[in-house]
């Protein structure tokens, strides 16, 4: 452990060691932008410069310049950072910033508790920095980003200026604590945390679910939404199983016409389910908890319409997740394994002794539960001697899981929802035990595992053995859990982070392992996921077509169209078809192009080192199609019908189309011509006040050039550009 | 037309980005030295296209060329008969490759528009071609010798013919870093080197190399890219220039920044986009149909996008037959037939089919030995598999590879010995992709010096051009 006070000595730095400068570094005046929840890094006393150690082996010293080299290690020193129990080097990361703007991302060490306010954070030199003169040094811890403090590798020099702002953060004399932050602050009149918060637990934030979580805070809000036992406000579309081979007339074709008109659509597409979902998504507030973590969920037990054509073949699919998403693992696990869709998709339910497949066997272990990959408990890979990753089974795993599979089928007799002539997809599979492999199988081996299953055994009791197999397997919980932060919270959490989820998912605190409801609350009510403005370079995650839809659409009370004259039937409200806005984004909803997701979890954004899994469908294709929606909604240089045109006719697709609602930002602008009041209120409602002061700037100065008499211009305006900002393409 | 093209060549380096113009700049002297050379020895019309057409999910190369000599097809129909996935002898589409001395072998009966290129001597197969790290025989790879990471898993070894390297995960794409490599044979593009139709996946991707993604017919060429709701009234380009302002702001943000970029790339080929011209031949309305018609546009208007080398990538999904696979695969392979003929045939119409090389490429082979039987018959992963080339360009009538284990190019077709690498069938490839992908970018133009630098591990291979390009 490194003694500050020694290193204070060593530098010479008594003297400075013993000015009190904490004031200028976490006082109010102005002397530094950071938030009050970032962490400090610290700097010699009357300059920019980090306060740092050298080690190369064994031998530690201080320096004025850092030589570059595989084996120098560097100790800078932090403060105003409070662990938890439990948390370690693993919650940080740093990196260099030269002056010709590369970074390089740092591998931490180690942290050590200096004082009980100060901490020595080591840090590895990559490989591939040279002798690049001064480097502007950052921590980063639970989404802050510190100041940043001077460095020199190599010489001193070189043309990097100092952050706008920055001050020197000399070391603090004496024990500071820092204001302890609870996840709860609720209650402020306006912080934009609610909205962030609302942001990665629902569709979209929108008044109503702000002045809810408001009132009862965090916690009670997720336990509220835990609640709710009726899981959907328009009924599960429930359409009849139909053949395989659609009849004449219901195929789609014009000739002979379908009867009704109707026909294909409704029962053999996923239309049906794709209006379902976006009407709930849009209107069921009270179920948005259950509704995006089953979303999210079903982004990872991946079946596709694709396949299983007819809604009521997915239908029960979606149920599975619905019922399961504040459940357990291990039983969202088996309903999903005995699942017809998923039998299905990925073959399971024409397995057999005598003609194995093994789809099934393969993607529940990749894609399910544990991944390819050996996991630490924070979800970075086990390495080798040589750094590489060590898988977690191999093709003979896979081989052996087949044989534990087969054996069952769709229960197309003597189930409740068994009829002649058509596949069973609400029941689940049941055995055929003349089909099942029942010859001994090796399974997974862990610390704990019993992975020899004897011969002989039933089909049912294989399948309990191999899910729990599966199930216990230390992978589970940062696989899972890091999953999840990453569809809800995150791309790039901190394996710290990580850590904490899957802890959750290995123990809810009164020992079960599992229980989904605990793993999303430690998702959403983690040290990283809250705050009020996020900082760290890295954090945030691109939204995908569907959530940013319908985070365009919630704020501005979505409602059927006009432009007809509202149909009495659709009681005001948008009919939900709006798949054809995110199906050429690439995301067509309940029809995943493969078992792989809309986009791979694991994609990685070209020439960075960082998970961007919605970047999988962001491209120069799709990126224009966003800002096109916008303007569909809300088109700044027309005055004509905006939205999703309703159309009329028995067969028309869009009944009752959508359209929002932005007289009261018309108002706004009307009432403040300075346009402030316009910008600033969509700051606070799409951007929870993150929007960045230059950006700021240019959407007022575009807002100011719309004549201040043309009020729905300007608020069309100001709608435009913030939906249309990467600012807001990005969850942060 | 030599004002308008100058014209707007100063309009095309106008939209270059920083970086892009970077590129140029250290590749200046370079690339007038070879402006220079090329215009003495070829004239204007030096231009060269690769299109990857990939078979997404794992095509089937067992049911795609079969044996069709009396020990070759009766091996086959030991292994795929009874269980119902043999294609019937009678119905294969005769192919005598030279290479294979005599033997007679047959394409798949929905192949019939490539049998015809095959009869015409426009393509090619390259055998048993796989995801390798080293060559391995059934017995090394028993014995635990290196192979590639992840093997067998989709994800992995689609990203392995992707990226031609299978030793660990890589970060660019073959595609990619051919285009670091040669881009400089493209002076002031006004597109980049590779335009992908098939949305954005890591074949693409180099380390200065950005693919401009675009969607598929029949959205019109000159729409595919736009960006709607704008007047001319100051107020409309005020709302623009904040636009466009915004996205140089908070790029200090990864994400944010990564964001910006694809958007701020979109907009500046928005503006190159401005026709969209018309075709001869008419192409099949399928999704690869749609795709390879609008890389024929793309190709039509190189000459106004002042491009040179081209790279293209198309994809046609759902090949993953573990179930259901004759009736399925039948209908993808009659896809893929038809729509790279019409392709090939308005090469033919533009006179630049000896410039455009297509090619195949997919996650794996599948398992010789079937999975269920009947009417759901389908196959599980395998490895290595046959690919086709077409092209004017192309040695074509014939086979090509490395010798497997009984010493011709095509594995032996019976399992649990031989090449299989365990008992269903998997066929140890005796091509590497990288040897596959090499012969194509030697012809694009890739440098001989510069070869190890787009496939780091070729040199662990018998030799890097399998021959079948002119």
């Amino acid at each position: 452990m490194i003694n500050v006070n020694d290193v204070c000595r060593r530098l010479r730095f008594l003297m400075l060691c013993g000015v009190t400068c904490l004031l200028c570094l976490l006082g109010s005046q102005s002397a530094s932008a950071l938030p009050d929840d970032a962490p400090v890094l610290i700097s010699e006393s009357n300059s920019t410069r980090a306060l740092f150690t050298v080690s190369t082996g064994t031998k530690t010293r201080s320096a004025t310049v850092i030589q570059p080299g595989r084996d120098t290690v560097v100790t800078f020193f932090i403060t105003n950072v409070e662990l938890l129990k439990g948390e370690r080097a693993n919650a940080f990361r740093a990196d260099f910033e030269d002056s010709a703007h590369n970074r390089y991302p740092l591998q931490i060490v180690s942290l050590d508790a200096s004082t009980s306010s100060v901490y020595a954070l080591s840090v590895r030199l990559p490989v591939e920095l040279g002798s690049v003169g001064d480097v502007l040094v950052r921590v980063t811890w639970r989404g802050m980003s510190s100041n940043r403090v001077r460095a020199s590798i190599g010489f001193e020099g070189g043309k990097i200026e100092d952050d706008p702002g920055s001050v020197p953060t000399p070391m603090p004399t004496a024990n500071i604590s820092r204001k302890s932050k609870s996840a709860e602050r609720a209650d402020l009149p306006w912080t934009g945390d609610r909205v962030r918060f609302l942001e990665q637990a629902t569709f979209g934030p929108n008044a109503a679910l702000e002045i809810r979580v408001r009132r009862i805070g965090y916690s009670t809000w997720i336990e509220e939404q835990m609640d709710e036992q009726i899981y959907e406000s328009y009924v599960y579309p429930n359409y009849p199983f139909f053949p395989i081979t659609p009849s004449p007339t219901c195929d789609g074709n014009t000739l002979p016409p379908d009867s009704p008109a109707t026909c294909f659509r409704d029962n053999y597409t996923m239309y049906p389910l794709q209006n379902w979902f976006y009407k709930e998504a849009l209107y069921n507030d009270r179920q948005q908890l259950r509704r995006r973590v089953s979303w999210a969920l079903g982004q990872i037990f991946v079946t596709s319409g694709r396949v299983n054509s007819q809604p009521s073949q997915m239908m029960p699919y979606i149920q599975t997740l619905d019922r399961n998403a504040f459940g357990n693992f291990r039983r969202l696990l088996k309903e999903m394994t005995l699942n017809p869709a998923m039998g299905t998709y990925l073959d399971m339910a024409i397995s057999t002794a005598q003609n194995p497949n093994e789809n099934y066997a393969r993607e529940i272990l990749q894609l399910f539960t544990i991944g390819l990959d050996l996991l630490n408990q924070d979800g970075t890979p086990v390495v080798d001697g040589q750094g590489n990753p060590l898988p977690s089974y191999n093709q003979t795993t896979i081989n052996n899981f087949t044989k534990i599979f087969t054996g069952w089928t769709y229960c197309n007799q003597g189930c409740t929802s068994s009829q002649p002539g058509v596949i069973n997809y609400r029941d689940p599979m049941i055995p055929n035990p003349a089909n099942h492999d029942t010859s001994s199988k090796t399974l997974l081996n862990y610390s704990g595992a019993t992975p020899v299953i004897p011969a002989g055994l039933t089909p049912e009791q294989d399948l309990e053995a191999a899910l729990n197999n599966i199930f216990y397997h230390p992978n589970v919980g940062p696989f899972i859990g890091k999953l999840l932060i990453q569809q809800l919270v995150t791309s790039n959490p901190t394996p710290a982070y990580v850590g904490r989820v899957a802890a959750v998912f290995n123990n809810n605190g009164r020992g079960d392992r599992g229980d989904l409801k605990a793993v999303v609350r430690a998702i959403l009510l983690d040290p990283e996921a809250r705050g009020n403005i996020k900082t760290d370079p890295v954090y945030g995650k691109l939204r995908e077509p569907v959530l940013f839809v319908t985070n365009v659409l919630r704020p501005f009370n979505p409602t059927a169209n006009n432009n007809i004259g509202v149909p009495a039937s659709c009681s005001g409200l948008s009919d939900g078809a709006i798949n054809a806005i995110t199906q050429p984004l690439d995301q067509d909803v309940f029809s995943p192009p493969s078992v792989f997701n809309y986009y791979p979890m694991d994609y990685v954004i070209p020439n960075t080192p960082l998970a961007g899994p919605e970047f999988g469908i962001f491209s120069t294709g799709t990126a224009l199609k966003r800002p096109n929606f916008v303007n569909q909604m809300g088109p700044p240089n027309s005055s004509g019908a905006t939205g999703i045109l309703a159309v009329t006719g028995a067969a028309s697709n869009t009944p009752c189309g959508t359209r929002i609602d932005l007289t009261r930002l018309e108002a706004l602008a009307a009432s403040d011509s300075t346009g402030v009041a316009l910008v600033d209120t969509l700051n606070r409602e799409m951007m929870h006040g993150a929007l960045s002061s230059p950006v700021r700037n240019e959407v007022l100065n575009a807002v100011q050039s719309v004549q201040s008499t043309n009020s729905v211009k300007r608020a069309r305006t100001a709608f435009y550009l913030i939906a249309t900002l990467s600012q807001y393409q990005v969850q942060r | 037309m030599k004002e308008d093209r100058r014209e707007f060549l100063k309009k095309s380096c106008r939209v270059l980005s920083m970086t892009a113009m970077a590129t140029q700049m250290r590749h200046f002297g370079l690339i007038n030295a070879l402006a220079q050379e090329k215009a003495d020895t070829e004239g204007d019309d030096d231009y060269k296209a690769l299109v990857c057409v990939f078979l997404d999910g794992g095509n089937d190369g067992n049911n795609s060329v079969i044996p069709n000599y009396d020990e070759g097809y009766a091996q086959y129909a030991t292994a795929r008969q009874a269980q119902g996935l043999a294609i019937a002898r009678n119905s294969l589409l005769p192919i005598t490759p030279a290479s294979m001395g005599g033997q007679v072998w047959g394409l798949n009966p929905n192949l019939s528009e490539l049998h015809s290129l095959w009869g015409l001597g426009k393509m090619a197969v390259a055998c048993n071609v796989g995801c390798l790290v080293q060559p391995l025989t059934r017995a090394t790879y028993q014995g635990g010798a290196p192979r590639p990471y992840q093997l067998f898993s989709h994800p992995d070894q689609a990203e392995q013919f992707r990226t031609a390297i299978s030793s660990y995960k890589a970060t660019t794409g073959w595609g990619g870093r051919l285009a670091d490599h040669t881009g400089s044979l493209n002076m002031n593009p006004a597109i980049p080197m590779i335009t992908s139709i098939a949305g954005a996946n890591i074949f693409n991707n180099g380390l200065n190399t950005k693919p401009l993604i675009v969607g598929a017919s029949p959205t019109p060429l000159n729409q595919v890219l736009a960006l709607t709701g704008f007047g001319t009234a100051a107020d409309e380009l005020a709302r623009r220039a904040a636009m466009s302002n915004s996205l140089a702001q908070d790029l200090d943000y990864a994400i944010v920044q990564n964001a910006s970029a694809i958007t701020q790339q979109a907009l500046n080929v928005s503006a190159q986009l401005s026709v969209d011209p018309t075709l001869t031949v008419t192409f099949p309305t399928t999704t690869l149909g749609n795709q390879l018609r609008q890389v024929a546009k793309l190709i039509k208007v190189r000459t106004l996008l002042n491009m040179k080398r081209q790279i293209f990538f198309v994809q046609l999904g759902a090949f993953d037959h573990h179930s259901s696979q004759l009736n399925n695969h039948a209908s993808l392979l009659r896809q893929v037939s038809q729509a790279i003929k019409a392709f090939y045939d308005e090469t033919v119409a533009q006179g630049v089919a000896s410039s455009v090389t297509t090619f195949t490429m997919s996650d794996f082979n599948r398992t010789f030995n079937p999975a269920g039987s009947g009417s759901t018959v389908g196959s599980d992963h395998g490895w290595g598999g046959p690919y086709f080339v077409v092209g004017d360009s192309v040695l074509g009538g014939n086979f090509y590879g490395r010798p497997t284990s009984n010493g011709t190019f095509v594995p032996t077709m019976v399992v649990n010995t031989g090449d299989d690498a365990d008992i269903r069938g998997r066929f140890i490839p005796s091509v590497s992709v990288e040897q596959y992908a090499a012969t194509l970018a030697r012809w694009y133009g890739l440098a001989d010096a510069d070869l190890s630098l787009v496939f780091p591990n070729i040199g662990n291979f018998n030799g890097s051009n399998l021959g079948f390009m002119m």
